[in-house]
């Protein structure tokens, strides 16, 4: 089995899900993780699937073909690499919210793409009004061994207050139950 | 002064840390009056720190009265001062907050607590709440702090757009 990262985006509407995965099951696929989601009205999937043996990108690319004209999605099919399971402790959370501004993403995730943090989760919201439209951004980061956890919340802090925003670095609560 | 406008984000009043109040005076009586009348104008509205009406003192109202999550109940509460003693039993729940009036999340609360502060006689005043009260009070209290919601959401999908404010 082969694992493919594949990715469609397109208008929102009824059928878009049943359509692309039906692809899949006529091509003996499992479909493993995936995040779908409606953005202010695209509706964006992300896909890791399990192909049997003789099931390339180029054959999923030409199943999807149809679905994809029909339902005028954008979508691309890549080779996955097995994926290392994430070590289980270093695990924090933070947590960015400001006035709208262009660049608050890319600053945030600089800083931490500098102290090699990997970002294993981040979504974000803008709400209010235009003029003063609130941002806000929650990201899952691993840190790598040996980091300094106050002294990138610190960063973190001082990187926010250049760009007018809060940031704030919390470890991940711990599994409840 | 009654009721007074409520600060939303992202004004970043509401990031301050607020200071003591000390002794229970006239202003610090005015106050409680505004947040109480602040807090009963708007629909199930449950707690309203100082930060949120553009003070920077700690106080705030809690009332929980009525809420279908509520256990322990005491009634209007108005606190200056106040104190986490003790947090237990954490719970995750979803919140809102008036200050950010289009959001919810999931938040990580304790679901009992104890809180000691001043009340509105001047004398102390030590709370002991559980469920939905103790969560009031942790909301509140952060905001002394400068601490909303959003900084303590419980992961990256746990904010959502709020569809009705009710």
């Amino acid at each position: 089995m082969t694992h493919f990262a594949v990715a469609a985006v397109g208008a929102d509407r009824p059928g878009i899900v049943a359509a692309v995965t039906r692809a899949f099951v006529d091509h003996g696929c499992n479909l493993e993780d995936s995040s779908m989601t409606i953005l202010r009205g695209q509706f964006a999937m992300m896909l890791v699937v399990d192909a049997p043996e003789g099931v390339g990108a180029p054959e999923l690319e030409q199943a999807l073909a149809a679905p994809a004209a029909e339902l005028d999605l954008v979508v691309t099919v890549r080779p996955a690499a097995e994926a290392e399971p994430p070590p289980p402790d270093s695990s924090w959370r933070v947590s960015v919210h400001g006035a709208d501004r262009p660049g608050i993403v890319h600053g945030v995730t600089s800083l931490l793409a500098e102290r090699s943090v990997n970002i294993v989760d981040l979504s974000t919201r803008v709400v209010g009004a235009p003029g003063n439209a609130l941002y806000t951004m929650v990201l899952e980061v691993t840190l790598p061994p040996g980091s300094d956890p106050t002294g990138l919340a610190r960063d973190l802090e001082a990187k926010a207050a250049e760009l007018g925003i809060t940031c704030r670095l919390h470890p991940s609560e711990a599994d409840i139950l | 002064m009654g009721v007074r406008p409520v600060l939303a984000l992202p004004d970043p009043f509401l990031q301050r840390p607020s200071a003591k109040v000390g002794a229970v005076d006239a202003g610090a009586l005015a106050l409680a009056t505004d947040l109480v009348d602040t807090m009963r104008a708007r629909p199930a509205c449950v707690g309203l720190a100082a930060p949120q009406i553009g003070v920077g003192l700690r106080a705030f109202a809690v009332d929980v009265t009525g809420h279908r999550k509520a256990r322990s109940c005491h009634g209007e509460l108005v606190l200056f001062d106040p104190e986490l003693v003790e947090a237990q039993a954490p719970e995750v729940a979803r919140e809102g907050c008036l200050s950010i009036p289009d959001l919810t999340g999931d938040v990580a609360r304790a679901t009992r607590v104890v809180v000691r502060g001043t009340g509105v006689d001047g004398a102390e005043r030590v709370v002991e709440a559980d469920a939905f009260e103790a969560r009031a009070l942790l909301h509140e209290l952060d905001h002394l702090d400068g601490f909303l919601f959003l900084d303590r959401v419980a992961s990256a999908h746990a904010v959502y757009r709020r569809k009705v404010y009710r």
